[in-house]
């Protein structure tokens, strides 16, 4: 019985540290899927100096293996869906997905395009969605931001360090 | 008992491997200030780290699994293995013996071995010629990086490093009598590390991640854990050949701090050369930079 309770404590706390881990080093991939540009050029600026993503530990990876977070812009076209499909399961577990931009969020003014499929969650489950033509940087970490406040019950993310 | 916690606890294991963590910090938070961002926090590295580990570890089709799983462990344990002679922290190195100076510095070549190799048994393109780039430019830096560590060597006449460190306690600092070796040394040192200029093996922009395209969850964080252990153990080294032995552990955290500060100010200010360029450099300069300091050296040892 005591056996039992020692091990779901201990199960518990390693939960709680890999959760911590989580929500303090998102690392993202960006994907265009079809995107104008206009989006991958303010998620771009949400990385640079200025709004420096890494004081919250984002970073910017190459290979799907390491992310954890598949940022994706544009509605998805009959060229990119089969990529997508690819990349997202390339990433290992747990990963999530931001959908930036109102094209991945409803086609935007690509809407019934001859080459367009549809909006990113018909093809893949997401966790966050980014609106705007193109969202502003700052509202681009806000969508990051939210999605590790779903991942923690408790609101704890920015009080680790305000730096 | 006592052995153990020097294997385990400090100088080794345990303390290594948080000093490795916050070497990445700081090496993390100083770029970004040079580059006037805010930076990481603190418990950065620690936190990806942990992630890391916690994250799936994706067995990609067609590699060897084995060897896949096998190659991270590998590489730690031989950065791990090459901490025990030096004198990390300024305290007497756990083991001691002649020519350890060789056997540390072939051991941290282990690790680029063991990366190289991480590339080239997978199916992937882009891990393979990350791979031949880790490979090529192992050969052309390892050449002068030993030839300006082994300086201090002839300098003092022996290939143990407790009693090269000694020497160099009780003499100038050799970083005055041999500007060239501490130079080369520590550009040398940037290459093993393949910190920029010195990124072509995983240059993002190129071919992805590299060698480790491939690699997730728990073989990267192996990964990571040892190139930043190889950081502490080769800051360690040339701060203790080059910058005055070792004989106050205070000035000499001070010392590699500030050798640290260099690294990462000379990784802010360049950027990445081509594979060619990393190659012609070291081959056209810095093979002969070293040599030359070598006969210097022969050469004084004779007149004295
Ligand atoms: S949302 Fe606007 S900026 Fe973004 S891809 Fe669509 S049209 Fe371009």
């Amino acid at each position: 019985m005591t056996a039992m309770k020692i091990e779901q404590a201990w199960n518990n706390a390693l939960a709680g540290v890999a959760l911590w881990a989580r929500t303090n080093s998102p690392w993202v991939l960006h994907f265009n899927t079809g995107s104008c540009n206009g989006c991958d050029i303010e998620l771009l600026a949400a990385l640079t100096p200025r709004y420096d993503a890494e004081r919250l530990g984002v970073k910017l990876q190459a290979s799907p293996r390491q992310a954890d977070i598949l940022i994706c812009t544009g509605p998805v076209t009959r060229q990119a869906r089969d990529r997508l499909l690819r990349i997202y399961e390339q990433m290992p577990e747990p990963r999530f997905v931001i959908a930036l931009g109102s094209c991945a969020l409803s086609c935007g003014v690509f809407h019934d395009c001859y080459n367009v499929v549809g909006p990113l969650d018909r093809f893949i489950p997401v966790d966050v969605y980014v609106p705007g033509c193109p969202p502003r940087p700052e509202a681009i970490i806000y969508g990051v931001i939210e999605l590790l406040k779903k991942l923690h019950p408790v609101d704890v993310i920015l009080e680790g360090g305000s730096a | 008992m006592n052995a153990l916690g020097t294997l385990l606890l400090f100088p080794g294991g345990l303390a290594l491997l948080l000093v490795a963590l916050l070497a990445e910090w700081i090496s993390r938070k100083l770029l970004a200030r040079l580059q006037n961002r805010v930076g990481p926090r603190w418990f950065q590295p620690l936190a990806d780290t942990v992630k890391l580990l916690a994250k799936e570890e994706v067995i990609p089709e067609g590699v060897h699994r084995v060897l896949f799983e096998f190659l991270p462990v590998l590489s730690l344990a031989a950065v791990l293995t090459a901490a025990l002679a030096v004198p990390l922290f300024g305290v007497v190195p756990a083991t001691s013996y002649a020519g350890d100076l060789i056997v540390t510095v072939y051991l941290l070549s282990l690790l680029t071995l063991c990366t190289s190799l991480a590339g080239l048994i997978t199916d992937d393109r882009y891990a393979a010629m990350g791979g031949l780039r880790v490979l090529s430019q192992l050969f052309s830096y390892e050449a002068p990086f030993l030839l300006a560590l082994l300086g201090p060597a002839v300098a003092a006449e022996s290939w143990q490093i407790t009693r090269i460190t000694a020497h160099a306690g009780s003499n100038v600092w050799m970083l005055f009598t041999q500007p060239v070796g501490f130079v080369v040394a520590v550009i040398g040192l940037m290459g093993k590390l393949e910190l920029s200029p010195f990124d072509a093996p995983e240059a993002h922009t190129e071919i992805v991640a590299g060698s480790l395209t491939e690699y997730s969850g728990r073989g990267l964080a192996l990964f990571r854990l040892s190139r930043n252990v190889a950081l502490v153990v080769g800051l360690t080294l040339v701060a203790a050949l080059y910058l005055g032995g070792v004989s106050d552990p205070l000035a000499f955290a001070v010392k590699t701090l500030a050798l640290l500060l260099v690294i990462t100010t000379v990784q802010a200010l360049f950027a990445r050369l081509r594979i060619d360029q990393t190659i012609g450099l070291w081959w056209h300069y810095g093979v002969l930079l070293a040599l030359g300091q070598w006969f210097l050296i022969l050469i004084g040892k004779g007149a004295a």
